[in-house]
């Protein structure tokens, strides 16, 4: 009993003590103290083992998804789009990038596309045809498509961060213009069908990835979507489209909608049918 | 050039108009941010989202930046905000309850010793505020002062919830040793001295 109190003591010592020893905060006179303390006693010195085994958990590094918005967000701001946008003056004088956004709304989207990479082309043959030889003028037209398709990339982007609903809205549909997205246009759709506040655009987005619900990350998505999502709109919406893709992940989600009282009881019916059909 | 100037000089430059500098900042950051909120959520793509998030406010809001501020407690405070606001836009039932946490497995758990394993899950069965301070003392480096102004609370208080982490942490990792599953802190008296369990 009176080694049990002396123990006890100490430990009581020790929490006041020890996150300054973990982090080498205490003076040496401090530290000899604890370092007595915790040869005696199993469960302090235990502490101090898991605060080191802790170090040897892995880093996690994040998908490159992270730094393609990161940098599509960045120059967006650079190219003054924020301060421009802000100031609602979304038809006024934009350069750069804002002048390209504001004519790729024109109606003849398509067709303004396609003179651009004729004359693109039409250019880059004439200025080879001086003495290039040829496959320095397939490199140079690969260059410009590339360089093309990285900007409708990075307009398809741009619109999905806009503060307007429209314009996210037209974010989304520019990017089912698209023949194959790239990964981190698929990713922006998809951190739209979560997180953005309009409706209307979270169902944009919802229909854009249903066509490419073949794609183990866009069906993984979509059944992570039914988890946070709270419109029935689009609840009812996602049951749909994760039926047609057949996807048995997207049970046990549904299972949660169908027994949660505070959902729409609409959803939770339509949740019970898409369980009967995925099973 | 850029990688000697301190966190500080790079964010007062992007609060006036340099923005190329956030880059850096980005590159010093994105990791531990991610980290910091998959050790939270558990979840790997709101990881990254929030990690995007605390980008896109830090610039939104470059100018409330004063340089005599360090930058990651700064930082630290946007990303807990954007925490918060991430947590009140979803179901209450899908935040953060421990059983949504073991969906994320480490990347490489074939390499990875069973204990690391175990501990990754006891971590991830700590409550979150308790969970919170840990990650901040132990992975993202924070001084308890830090900590202390970032959960505006004293420093003492800090010091003992890291203690108080750490015990129910090893017990946890106790039961998971033992192949028992963790029926939660009030079982268990955490919060209490390390003498008052069972003492060998």
């Amino acid at each position: 009993m009176a080694r049990f109190r002396e123990f006890a003591m100490k430990c009581e010592e020790i929490e006041g003590l020890l996150p300054d020893y973990l982090r080498n905060k205490l003076n040496s006179d401090r530290a000899v103290l604890v370092e007595q303390h915790i040869a005696e006693c199993s469960q302090c010195s235990e502490e101090v083992e898991i605060w080191k085994k802790l170090a040897q958990l892995p880093v996690e590094q994040p998908g490159p998804s992270v730094s393609t918005r990161f940098q599509a967000m960045l120059e967006s701001y650079q190219e003054g789009r924020w301060e421009k946008s802000s100031l609602a003056s979304e038809h006024g004088k934009f350069k750069g990038l804002g002048d390209l956004v504001a004519w790729l709304r024109t109606p003849s989207l398509s067709a303004a596309w396609a003179c651009v990479l004729l004359v693109a082309g039409f250019l880059g043959g004439r200025y080879i045809d001086r003495g290039k030889e040829n496959d320095a003028r397939d490199k140079q037209l690969a260059e410009m498509q590339t360089e093309l398709h990285s900007t409708k990339q990075l307009v398809a982007l741009s619109l999905l961060q806009q503060q307007s609903a429209s314009d996210r809205l037209q974010g989304v549909s520019w990017t089912t213009r698209m023949n194959a997205p790239d990964p981190q246009v698929l990713d922006a759709l998809q951190h739209t069908l979560r997180n953005d506040s309009s409706v209307d655009v979270r169902l944009a987005a919802l229909d854009a990835l249903s066509r490419y619900g073949s794609r183990p990350d866009v069906s993984r998505g979509l059944v992570d979507s039914l988890n946070g999502e709270q419109s029935p709109l689009v609840q009812l919406a996602l049951i749909d489209a994760l039926v047609d893709l057949h996807e048995a992940k997207a049970i046990e989600p549904l299972k949660r909608l169908q027994r949660d009282t505070n959902v729409d009881p609409t959803v939770r019916k339509h949740a019970d049918w898409g369980i009967r059909k995925l099973t | 050039m850029t990688s000697s100037m301190s966190d500080e000089e790079l964010m007062s430059q992007v609060r006036n108009g340099v923005g190329e500098m956030l880059g850096v900042l980005f590159e010093r950051y994105q990791v531990p941010l991610f980290n910091f909120y998959l050790k939270l959520t558990g979840e790997r793509s709101t990881s990254e989202d929030l990690v995007q998030e605390v980008f896109f406010r830090i610039l939104k809001y470059r100018q409330s930046y004063r340089q005599e501020t360090p930058f990651r407690a700064w930082m630290y405070q946007i990303a807990r905000n954007a925490r918060v606001d991430y947590l009140r836009r979803r179901k209450p039932e899908t935040s953060w309850e421990p059983e949504m946490s073991p969906a994320v497995a480490p990347v490489d758990t074939a390499q990875q010793s069973q204990e690391s394993a175990l501990l990754h899950r006891a971590l991830m069965q700590l409550p979150v505020e308790k969970r919170e301070v840990l990650v901040l003392s132990r992975f993202q480096d924070l001084k308890y002062e830090e900590i202390a102004q970032l959960l505006d609370c004293e420093l003492g208080t800090v010091k003992t919830r890291v203690h108080r982490a750490l015990q129910e942490l090893r017990e946890i990792f106790h039961e998971l040793q033992s192949g028992r599953p963790w029926r939660g802190s009030s079982s268990k008296g955490a919060g209490s001295w390390p003498g008052s369990g069972s003492l060998q």
